[in-house]
């Protein structure tokens, strides 16, 4: 019963975050098409740790239904879908390595070129063309830099959400 | 208030030596990617206009006259696409979130220009008809 409480909550706080990242002209910056902080990345990261895959996976999926209903579209919603499985699968398979070999920050950055990459595989294949693959290095780099920001972010969660000691620590 | 300065925290913090095999081959991919796309001298340009996957237009990016080719599509969020002196752009759009127009002109083969939510690409090709000067 917590857990589902907890679930909707992060659900509600991964749509908050999103809509406020619409505020953060990353795009006069770098502008292309998919660059963005990936605010609600935090969310992703945090039930990954404490909650477990089943829980994330639900989290995101419900995210991106319900985000692309009030802000986009179909086609918003399979790119953000595809982007974010893509970050689940990879940074779930990296999670296995975590404290041996990988740390948060490696996580994350790994998560993030996935979803980047998941993102326009969706591209091409909507656009049924791959040429949109031009933008693949520029994205990368970007989610370098995106996904070490969400890392040091996610860590300073974590150290405030133990001491409520509500959720603990999945290693 | 919270203390942040727990030793959890600089422990997570630290980074392991996976992390750097992770960063390496993002590094990696990314520059194989961009060296691949961008490649090569042309001495043909086309500017290739496409939206969900068929051709609108065809320009030549050779002819380098100072007046403004205009192209329209249409569709959910429609545009104007412009041709200036061997470089093309989203002139205006009508989509959302405005990344297209933002992203500015384009002039070399390789290069793209997308707008997601009306599903239009610009692409342009380089094509070669000097062999003999290339391959020397």
């Amino acid at each position: 019963m917590k857990k589902i409480a907890l679930n909707g909550l992060l659900i509600s706080l991964a749509l908050v975050l999103s809509f406020v990242e619409r505020f953060i002209p990353l795009n006069l910056i770098v502008p292309l098409p998919g660059v963005k902080l990936g605010l609600a990345n935090i969310v992703s990261m945090f039930a990954l740790f404490y909650l477990g895959i089943s829980s994330t996976l639900s989290i995101i999926v419900i995210r991106c239904t319900l985000g692309s209903l009030m802000f986009g579209g179909m086609t918003s919603f399979l790119y953000s879908l595809a982007g974010a499985l893509f970050s689940l699968i990879a940074m779930s398979l990296l999670k296995s390595g975590y404290d041996r070999v990988f740390s948060i920050a490696g996580i994350s950055m790994g998560g993030a070129a996935a979803h980047n990459t998941g993102q326009l595989v969706m591209a091409s294949i909507i656009m049924k063309d791959a040429a949109i693959f031009a933008y693949l290095p520029v994205l990368l780099i970007t989610g370098l830099i995106t996904g070490l920001f969400i890392a040091f972010v996610s860590v300073y969660l974590f150290a405030i959400f133990e001491k409520t000691k509500i959720v603990t620590f999945i290693k | 208030m919270f203390r942040l300065d727990s030793e959890g925290v600089i422990l997570r913090l630290k980074f392991k030596i996976g992390d750097i095999f992770i960063v390496i081959l993002i590094l990696l991919t990314a520059v194989l990617t961009s060296v691949k796309s961008l490649q090569g001298n042309y001495s043909t340009k086309i500017a290739v206009i496409s939206q969900n996957n068929t051709v609108l237009q065809r320009i030549s990016l050779n002819d380098h006259s100072s007046e403004s080719l205009y192209i329209d599509y249409g569709g959910k969020y429609p545009g104007t696409i412009e041709v200036n002196g061997g470089k093309v752009r989203f002139h205006q759009a009508e989509c959302p979130d405005q990344v297209c127009v933002e992203t500015g002109w384009i002039s070399k083969p390789g290069q793209i220009a997308v707008c997601l939510p009306a599903g239009v690409i610009i692409k342009i090709e380089g094509e070669n008809d000097e062999f003999d000067l290339m391959v020397k």
